[in-house]
């Protein structure tokens, strides 16, 4: 997935991922991403948690607009079966 | 921007090279990635078989990159076209063959999934991930009813008509070489302006 992300930054294409893990996102270098305390299988957090889904889209959102860096890496807050701070 | 590549196998540095270089997509070195590849396939066969998944991942020949490209972020998402990418393995279970999960290679290939997708019409193709979650809120993996409902709300200006499901995959250079040029072809087709990758 990574070098599916390089390779489309590299053609133009502005790109944002999910990960969890941060070494090995270390590893692939995302050009931009969000870095969520999820297990495999789940980056948006419990099934049918609708807000937490679309809070997390609405960071991608504002992480392409306010990332300049190539490489940013965004850590959010959210845990597992704990309510979204404020 | 100069990006040097390593390929390792084990602790053995296999060669370092600059890019951009006519001839390596991303600086990749396949020339000396394949025979890499073709080793690790042959020396960790038994353990794929026997289902010893972390041991052959050590042993894969990493392609490690110094630089990131970028593109820079322009416009804003209430104008913009927007297509998801996950490597979950969805399928269409009607219309779409399910990856290739015997594979050692894993599945270079791609499916294409509608924006008007119901969880019910999806299949998952992956054998290195528990499917659970996914199966129970699609949006776990591949948030599309969220990102549809902000094109609702106006806050993103189109979801795209198409999405896209890779699954595993190890095998780099059918994938840099053959998948993803085909797969970029076809979001420049269909006027994508940005991706939202979620792999598993």
């Amino acid at each position: 997935m990574g070098l599916i992300q390089r390779m489309a930054e590299e053609s133009g294409f502005p790109t944002i991922s999910m990960g969890n893990a941060a070494d090995r996102m270390a590893h692939i270098k995302p050009p931009r991403a969000l870095l969520v305390k999820f297990a495999r299988g789940s980056m948006f957090g419990e099934p049918g948690n609708v807000k937490r889904q679309r809070r997390i889209l609405l960071d991608a959102l504002e992480a392409l607009k306010t990332m300049t860096q190539p490489g940013t890496i965004q850590e959010l807050p959210y845990q597992w079966k704990r309510p979204d701070p404020e | 921007m100069a990006l040097s590549l390593t390929h390792k196998i084990e602790s053995h540095t296999v060669r370092v090279r600059k890019w951009p270089l006519k001839g390596y997509p991303m600086g990749i070195d396949l020339e000396s990635f394949k025979p890499a590849y073709e080793k690790w396939v042959e020396e960790s066969l038994p353990d794929y078989r026997a289902g010893n998944f972390e041991e052959i991942i050590k042993k894969y020949p990493l392609i490690v990159s110094d630089g990131v490209p970028w593109t820079p972020y322009k416009g804003r998402p209430s104008e913009q076209t927007f297509a998801l990418v996950t490597s979950g393995g969805l399928y269409l279970k009607d219309s779409q063959p399910p990856f290739d999960i015997g594979s050692i290679h894993g599945d270079t290939s791609f499916r294409e999934i509608p924006k008007t997708v119901r969880q019910e019409e999806l299949g998952i193709a992956h054998a290195h991930y528990d499917h659970g979650l996914a199966e129970q809120d699609i949006n776990t993996i591949f948030p599309i009813h969220r990102f549809i409902e902000l094109e609702e709300e106006g806050i993103v200006g189109k979801v795209a008509e198409t999405h896209y499901s890779f699954s595993y995959v190890n095998d780099v250079v059918t994938l840099v070489t053959e998948t993803v040029p085909r797969f970029l072809s076809r979001i420049k087709a269909a006027g994508v302006d940005v991706l939202f990758l979620v792999p598993v």
